[in-house]
């Protein structure tokens, strides 16, 4: 039975970090992830981080455009904390090994990114996020006083008796057994839940299984009703086109020709923050002038050749493979698409959720530092920031309590809810597959960039319906090794925790900020909205309540690019 | 059709019947050789690892003596490396205006220059069958069908990757035409799993173990694939597999002797030329089962 | 009639059963992945099939397989484009979906990337070893250099190089293209500190950097065009041009000798090649050297070999034929290697020049100068 002091569920920049520090710290670390280190999501982040490194720039300038983008729905504090950070983390970074875009002059050079005031975006081409992912995990092999548990799947969390975290059940992949680990601290990192949506930029492994394993612990949920749809998806597959590409240059066309953020964002442009250009680009569509392949043009043409070689390499390879489009010579068709979830497990600044011994770091959790809506390049320096305050504040509470009690009847349970899965039968129910997919249909018609309380309801209707479902699922693998399937039943159940939570507290929050934009409520409304909405389990189900926002510096005012 | 004709280090060397050979089987094809006797050493790959310039200039040098070639349609090799390390520096020079005139520059004593025309080529034998001869053209030529014998191709690593930079997206068949030239001279091809692996020549000096376990396994395949003998189009290769046999037989701890013909031998004894002509009595790994099989075709 | 029909290649190690090979039907447009096919089967026909997959972005590297015989990514290999391979390559209608090579299978096409690609990852020291304390602000280095490392930065870690690799098929103890990339990653990476002991380790590896056979297997099946084997050309170049290691594999002695009998003769001088390449590039140190002489005595036999065949003319051995304009070579040589600076054009960086009229008139600005 493994034990450490700190345990890390999750092993993307946020986990890797979280573990990095932790060990650092002189805890023993064991982190834990269902798939192997690097193929974790964070891959995925192409544009860069931001961080005001550059002397003329000020970490004030930082906080303040991301709390605007936020739509003032983000903890000030926090963002300050962030803010503050960013630069000793991203030297950091660069100093064990991050191959950071240089100058001339052989410093860090940036690139502009959406809602920022300065150019404060720092990049590897636009593989940022794998840039660092691998060079985390360059560390990770360095220290091998961390414990690495490669292709483990957790199924749920531990507590001893006073309700303090003890632990995790985690089953190995490879061979289908399960071990309870004990840890006085157990760090969540397991990233986001876009697969409850479909179409999605997010990897097929981004079900949401932290979030839902922290809400059955009785852990609040915040601003899960915050679900950002980025404007330049893939029509079909979902697949991800950077801000990078719009910070070098490129331009967005409706089918007639029209630069049309001209209307929305006069001074920003295509650079405001991301639900202004996925609103707008909605509108465009819904009012008729978009493709007829319901899509707008995004023409990255205009930036030159040489440089999109050398810092767009990636999404020359995505357009010619996945769109057959040469994005060197023409336009691409793209349209807002599910990409990322500002809520997650509440925490406090350093990354402790409401359960003792819990933390959440990285997309899991929520701060909140992006609130209604996250800024572009802002979320690989969440992960880092409260992935080490996470992984440092975890380290300190194991120095000063005993390892904690965890029973083994847990793990017992957890066996035989596996068993009892694998052994139903095709008559038990329907295929997990059939279910997420009218999940993720459901989610995207009704739960998207324009919202309303029928189309909500509608939603809540059917992912109450599918949550029956759910326990009923059969699947078709009867083996130890390697069985996906039964995996797959498991996060289903993980999804629907997580899209029961977006649909209510998006069915509460009656105004339009962010990412949420109701078309019954058009309007923000400060008087009576300006806070977070949680949900927690109670006895008969979720529990809705609220949350203060918390306000430093910035009041406050209307929101324009 | 004139080509300019490099026939590489090796021909010239250690395998003395393969250049023979193409003296011998071109002329029979209507191919008019103009030996570009004042090119160099291609590099094998083994220059530019030393200096890319140096090598994308010595190959430059090449391709201007043989674009200077009165009436020339091209360039032919007979080498799978010559093939691949001199397609390697073209696609560099032909990448970078700047790159090529630097290069040309040091061209400029000796009054050449490479330039870059959409229309050059430089093509292996095989591929000059095929593309610019035509198989038709071959198979009217054939006097001696070689019905019955059953050969391996062996393509040499140099000619069939990397395809991008070796015109697989214009030609993208370039990995089969072995076996199309092998139907058009009435030969049966046989299906083995080393016909694109590495003979392990490269290494032969720093990692025998890994060259000849490679060689010795490829010639076992084609063995066990019930073949006559193999064939290959690249004269580095033919060291590996015949010259060095008998030592790659104690790595893969097997009796082998298999015979191993140079394409041109191949191509010429469907034209009716002797073995002797073809050198085909020079080889390290006898011949002579093979020569057997084809007097017999002769006969019948 | 399904629109496509996917051969797999099933394997369960709790059966008890040899692997075996599966047809599933295929419902899906030419466009969608060979991912999406298996994805389809495993929803609609068998949940039990097992493969890694994620981001179906080709950035999360976790689906390589074999396809039609050849490695690639499932996610970004068009069905279309895999039916039309199988029908020119095997003259058949099913698309082949099996493990990639050169590793153990766990179960249908899911490998043991521990216990091949990882081992050997680990074994080249794989994170930066910068010298003393790092500065107070960035290290200050040019920018080409991290342009230039960002082609090994590429790498998603796969394993698709690896499972292709014929040297590592004939030696399994070969580090392999993907670790000698990772390992160019360090070595050009202006703030590491151990790029002499990094080339010396693997130089005098037996199954380093000199068992690598110039195959092009990796480089033509990389998905990130990471072009493994072009960074153990250029590992190799530092390797015996920057720091002069005189490895015991003979490396070194191989391209000097290689190198100086181009410089002398122009073509190729194979007699020679072989007793220079043991004796470091030279002839005369390749008969004193004992090491040497054991290594050229065990190659005797070939040689013979070769001499009694009647292909190797003991003449020949003996004297070999300069160019007419010999001196041209040697005036090439020396106008290279004396220059400053080594010129290297990589591809990746730079592109290829743009459109046909830009390159006409490029290329009419260069016959001017």
């Amino acid at each position: 039975m493994p034990e450490h002091d700190v345990l890390v569920i999750g092993a993307g920049l946020a986990g890797q970090r979280a573990a990095l520090a932790a060990a650092e710290e002189g805890a023993s670390v064991g982190i834990i992830s269902k798939v192997h280190p690097v193929r974790s999501h964070s891959n995925a982040a192409q544009g860069g981080i931001n961080a005001a490194l550059n002397p003329e720039d000020s970490w004030e300038s930082h906080a303040f455009d991301t709390v605007k983008g936020s739509d003032y729905l983000g903890d000030q504090d926090a963002i300050e904390i962030m803010c503050r950070e960013a630069p000793d983390e991203l030297l950091h970074l660069e100093h064990i090994g991050v191959t950071f875009h240089r100058n001339e002059e052989g410093k860090m050079g940036t690139r502009a990114f959406g809602g920022a005031s300065a150019a404060r975006t720092y990049y590897v081409a636009d593989i940022t996020g794998q840039a660092i992912l691998h060079v985390l995990y360059e560390q990770l092999m360095k220290h091998d006083e961390v414990h690495r548990y490669e292709e483990w799947f957790t199924t749920s969390l531990v507590q001893d008796d006073k309700g303090n975290v003890a632990g995790a059940i985690t089953r190995n992949i490879r061979d289908g057994s399960m071990e309870l680990f004990r840890a006085k601290a157990v760090i969540l990192a397991s990233g986001g839940n876009g697969q409850v949506y479909n179409p999605t930029t997010n990897a097929l492994i981004c079900t949401g299984d932290g979030i839902a394993m922290a809400y059955r612990l009785g852990a609040p949920l915040m601003d899960m009703e915050m679900v950002q749809y980025h404007p330049t998806t893939l029509q079909g597959n979902g697949l991800l086109i950077t801000e990078g590409a719009r910070g070098e240059g490129a331009h967005l066309y409706n089918a007639n020709g029209e630069r049309f953020m001209e209307k929305y964002a006069p001074n920003k442009m295509e650079l405001a923050s991301r639900d202004v250009v996925s609103r707008a680009e909605q509108t465009e569509i819904n009012e008729g002038r978009g493709f007829p392949d319901g899509t707008v043009a995004l023409d990255i043409t205009v930036v030159p050749r040489k440089r999109i070689h050398e810092a767009l390499r990636e999404i020359v390879n995505v357009g010619r493979d996945f769109a057959g489009v040469d994005i060197t010579t023409e336009p691409i068709h793209i349209k807002p698409g599910n990409h990322y979830v500002m809520g997650g497990v509440k925490t406090d600044t350093e990354g402790k959720t409401h359960i003792p011994g819990l933390y959440a770091a990285g997309e899991v959790a929520c701060v909140s530092v992006h609130g209604g809506n996250r800024l572009g390049a802002n979320s690989l320096l969440d992960t880092l920031i409260f992935g080490r305050r996470a992984g440092q504040d975890a380290a300190k509470r194991a120095h000063s309590i005993a390892q904690p009690a965890a029973s083994e009847t847990q793990l017992a349970d957890e066996q035989a809810m596996i068993e009892g899965i694998i052994r139903r039968d095709k008559e038990s129910g329907r295929r997990v597959s059939e279910v997420k997919a009218e999940l993720g249909k459901i989610m995207d018609e009704h739960v998207a960039v324009f919202r309303d309380e029928a189309g909500l309801r509608v939603a809540l209707e059917v992912v109450k319906e599918l949550k029956e479902h759910a326990k009923n699922v059969y699947v078709d693998d009867k083996g130890t090794v390697f069985n996906q399937d039964v995996l797959g039943a498991i996060e289903l159940q993980f999804m629907l925790e997580n899209a029961e939570a977006i649909v209510i507290s998006a069915l509460e929050r009656k105004e339009s900020r962010g990412a949420q934009f109701r078309t019954d409520f058009p309007e923000r409304n400060d008087e009576e909205w300006l806070k977070h909405i949680t949900v927690a389990t109670g006895g008969g189900g979720p529990e809705l309540d609220y949350s203060e926002v918390t306000l430093t510096q910035w009041e406050p005012e209307e929101r324009t690019y | 059709m004139k080509v300019a004709y490099w026939p590489g280090c090796v021909s010239r060397g250690f395998t003395p019947e393969l250049h023979g050979s193409v003296a011998k089987v071109a002329p029979m094809l209507d191919i008019e050789l103009e030996e570009l006797d004042r090119a160099n050493c291609c590099g094998a790959g083994v220059i530019a690892e030393h200096s890319q310039e140096l090598a994308d200039t010595l190959n430059a040098r090449t391709f201007a003596l043989a674009q200077d070639v009165d009436g020339a349609a091209g360039m032919m090799n007979i080498c799978s490396t010559c093939q691949g390390a001199q397609s390697e520096c073209q696609e560099r020079l032909d990448a970078d205006t700047d790159y090529r005139s630097h290069v040309n520059g040091h061209l400029k004593p000796e009054g050449l220059s490479y330039e870059k025309a959409g229309d050059w080529w430089n093509k292996n034998f095989l591929w000059l069958l095929v593309e610019e001869i035509g198989l038709d053209a071959v198979r009217e030529r054939v006097v001696r069908p070689l019905e019955g014998l059953r050969v391996a191709p062996f393509y040499g690593c140099y000619i069939v990757r990397p395809t991008k930079r070796l015109g697989f997206d214009e030609h993208p068949d370039r990995d089969t035409y072995i076996e199309q030239l092998l139907a058009a001279l009435g030969a049966t091809p046989v299906d083995y799993a080393g016909k694109h692996k590495c003979c392990g020549f490269p290494v032969i000096t720093m990692a025998k173990h890994t060259s000849l376990r490679q060689a010795g396994s490829q010639i076992a395949d084609a063995l066990d694939a019930d073949a006559d003998c193999m064939v290959t189009p690249c004269p580095l290769c033919h060291l590996n597999l015949d010259l060095q046999q008998p030592d790659a037989a104690k790595y893969v701890e097997r009796d082998l002797g298999m015979p191993v013909l140079h394409l041109p031998q191949l191509v010429g004894l469907a034209l009716g030329l002797e073995p002797k002509e073809l050198g085909m009595n020079k080889h390290v790994i006898g011949t002579k089962d093979v020569q057997r099989k084809i007097a017999e075709l002769a006969a019948a | 009639m399904a629109d496509y029909t996917l051969k797999l290649r099933r394997f369960d190690p709790e059966s008890g059963k040899a692997a075996y090979w599966e047809d599933f039907g295929v419902d899906l447009p030419p466009e969608r992945s060979v991912l999406d096919g298996i994805l389809q089967a495993r929803s609609r026909d068998d949940g039990s099939i097992a493969i890694r997959c994620s981001c179906q972005a080709a950035i999360c590297g976790s689906c390589a397989v074999r396809i039609n015989g050849k490695t690639a990514l499932a996610c970004n290999t068009k069905l279309g484009e895999a039916q039309d391979m199988a029908r020119s390559r095997r003259g058949r209608e099913e698309i082949t979906v099996e493990p990639m090579g050169n590793f153990p299978v766990l179960k249908d096409l899911v490998v043991d990337m521990d216990a091949v690609h990882w081992k050997k990852v680990q074994r080249v020291v794989p994170w930066l070893l910068p010298e003393g304390d790092p500065p107070e602000r960035e290290y200050i280095v040019p920018a080409e250099a991290m342009i230039d490392i960002t082609q090994s930065m590429a790498c998603i870690q796969c394993g698709a190089c690896v499972g292709a690799c014929l040297s590592l098929e004939a030696d399994p103890e070969f580090i392999g293209p993907a670790a000698l990339a990772k390992a160019y990653r360090f070595i050009g990476d202006p703030r590491d500190g151990q790029h002499e002991e990094r080339l010396k380790d693997l130089a005098e590896d037996p199954h380093g950097l000199y068992d690598c056979t110039h195959c092009f297997a990796c480089v033509e099946v990389c998905p990130k065009d990471v072009a493994p084997m072009n960074q153990i050309m250029r590992l190799r170049r530092m390797a015996t041009s920057d720091y002069e290691i005189k490895d015991k594999n003979s490396g070194y002695g191989h391209e000097k000798a290689f190198v100086n009998l181009i410089e002398k003769y122009g073509t190729l001088h194979e007699s020679q090649l072989l007793p220079r390449s043991y004796g470091q590039g030279s002839l005369i140190r390749s008969q004193v050297d004992p090491s040497s002489l054991k290594q050229l005595t065990a190659s005797l036999p070939t040689v013979i070999g070769g001499l009694k065949s009647g292909k190797v003319s003991p003449v020949k051995a003996l004297i070999h034929h300069k160019l007419p304009d010999q001196k041209q070579i040697r005036r090439i040589f020396h106008e290279i290697e004396s220059e400053d600076e080594r010129l290297e054009l990589n591809l990746y960086i730079v592109g290829e020049e743009a459109t046909e009229e830009e390159g006409a008139m490029a290329e009419g600005k260069g016959s001017e100068t």
